[in-house]
């Protein structure tokens, strides 16, 4: 049985896999990309709007507003990055109930890719609101003594975001399999409904702490910008 | 749990891949046609409350406008009344003074009526009483009116205060005329001899004297000398009878003005 998408090669070239991950998440691309590109072409900015163009919409518009509540002054700004961790985690893992797919979220792979990819951009996000100094000094927050903690902490929810996702959705295709075997038919029908929430849930909370990630760094920077709206509150 | 790092690379840059074209066919498509129409409706709704703002004022401006012309109106019509008014109070003061001419007028012809009237009575009455008196004097006492009158008329001339008499004087000696007698009755040759010589013994001893009959003079004698005039008559007698008649016509209401009394 194979627990990860990775070991599933589809072509191999001087050492070079083209395995079920890479060829799935295109296929959660291209489903993403053209679906928008599908409604997006024929927009309508009138008074009668398409019910796919009001679904895009809704996303689009959560996504932000959620954005939003977590603390970030301009949604707009995190919402490319913010809003394709969750659509692609969202898709890949609903695409789940199509026989024969396998989630790239189920791979370590690609759960670490996009880890790395939360752990790049919080500092470039911060860095680009506040500059490298505020950045940097920020890992001596509150005192210096902090900084291996604070360097240990960012490390850490990296791996933890990266591991939290992966052990979640393949934890979910190997518990389906192992169904399978056991219970024929009913418990996976079960496990597959219950997948598609968890996936779901899965992408919220992927997407929502990153953006945590991204907004506290921001937070930050109001505490120091801003100590006397702190001291108010306490 | 294995990592493929070749795979985790791959999969780094498809999310940076699929990052950019959500961002370029997703994302900015639906944020700016979302941010267009609620501009639109802005725009409308900025539109809708301008308009409305402006529909406002213009309603105020027609109350206004309005109330203006219900005020003008007002002030129309109570410049009409007054108008009205004045108009009325000039026509009636008009008419009334038109029909006060129109009495005044009525009064005066009514008087000189009355007034002819009284005259021609008098003149009638005068006429028919001197009639009377002449056949009395003629059928009872044997005389004649005639010569009473020229006796009366010689005695007057003889008894002429001083100043009457100088004045009838000069005016004979200047007179180029003859003196002139006028008598209500026709004065016989006798009686006609008496006065001649009365005048030429009291005014002029050589004046020339002429006679006529007067209707108008009832009963009486006038002596014209030049400008100078004499006159004895019976017309007070006759005043007094014109002015008892006067009271029974008008019955005693109305009182008598700008009559002037004749001399006797």
């Amino acid at each position: 049985m194979e627990i990860s998408p990775d070991a599933w090669v589809f072509y191999e070239w001087r050492g070079l896999s083209l395995n079920a991950t890479i060829v799935f998440t295109w296929v959660v691309m291209a489903l993403l990309v053209l679906g928008s590109w599908a409604v997006t072409a024929r927009l309508s900015e009138g008074e009668t709007v398409s019910r796919w163009q009001v679904a895009l919409e809704v996303i689009v518009t959560t996504i932000r507003d959620q954005i939003a509540e977590v603390g970030a002054d301009q949604p707009g700004r995190y919402l490319p990055f913010i809003g394709t961790l969750f659509l692609f985690i969202a898709t890949a893992n609903v695409l789940a109930v199509v026989p024969g797919y396998q989630p790239p979220t189920g791979s370590l792979s690609t759960t670490v890719a996009l880890a790395v990819c939360v752990l790049v951009a919080v500092p470039l996000f911060s860095i680009g609101e506040r500059g490298l100094g505020g950045y940097l000094r920020s890992y001596l927050q509150p005192t210096p003594l902090m900084l291996p903690f604070n360097i240990i902490g960012e490390a850490s929810r990296t791996i933890a975001l990266a591991v939290r996702l992966y052990g979640n959705v393949m934890s979910g295709t190997v518990i389906v399999g192992i169904l399978i075997s056991v219970a024929p038919f009913f418990f996976p029908v079960v496990m597959q409904v219950l997948g598609l929430l968890t996936g779901l849930i899965q992408a919220y909370i992927f997407a929502i702490l990153a953006m945590v990630y991204i907004g506290s760094a921001s937070r930050t920077r109001h505490k120091t910008e801003n100590p006397s709206a702190t001291n108010t509150g306490d | 749990m294995q990592i493929d790092w070749l795979t985790v690379v791959a999969q780094i840059v498809n999310f940076l891949v699929l990052v950019w074209l959500l961002q370029r066919f997703l994302y900015r498509p639906i944020i700016t046609a979302m941010a267009r129409r609620e501009e639109r409706i802005e725009t409308r709704l900025s539109e809708a409350k301008a308009a409305r703002a402006e529909v406002e004022a213009e309603a105020e401006r027609l109350r206004d406008q309005q109330q203006a012309l219900q005020s003008s109106r007002e002030e129309m019509l109570r410049e009409a009344r007054q108008e009205a008014a004045d108009l009325r109070a000039r026509l009636e003061g008009d008419i009334r003074e038109e029909m006060e001419a129109r009495r005044k007028t009525w009064r005066t012809h009514l008087q000189d009526e009355q007034d002819d009237f009284a005259n021609r009575l008098r003149q009638r009455v005068g006429h028919q009483v001197i009639d009377i008196v002449g056949r009395v004097l003629r059928d009872y006492a044997g005389s004649d009116l005639a010569s009473e009158v020229a006796g009366t008329f010689t005695d007057r001339i003889a008894e002429l205060d001083a100043k009457a008499r100088d004045k009838l004087v000069d005016a004979a000696s200047r007179a180029a005329a003859p003196a002139r007698v006028d008598s209500s009755v026709a004065l016989d040759p006798d009686a006609r001899t008496r006065i001649s010589r009365a005048i030429h013994d009291s005014i002029a001893p050589d004046i020339e004297v002429e006679y006529h009959e007067d209707n108008a003079l009832i009963l009486g004698v006038r002596l014209t000398v030049g400008e100078q005039t004499v006159e004895w008559s019976a017309a007070r007698f006759l005043h007094r009878l014109e002015t008892t008649l006067d009271e029974v016509i008008e019955g005693g209401s109305r009182p008598r003005s700008g009559r002037a009394p004749a001399t006797g």
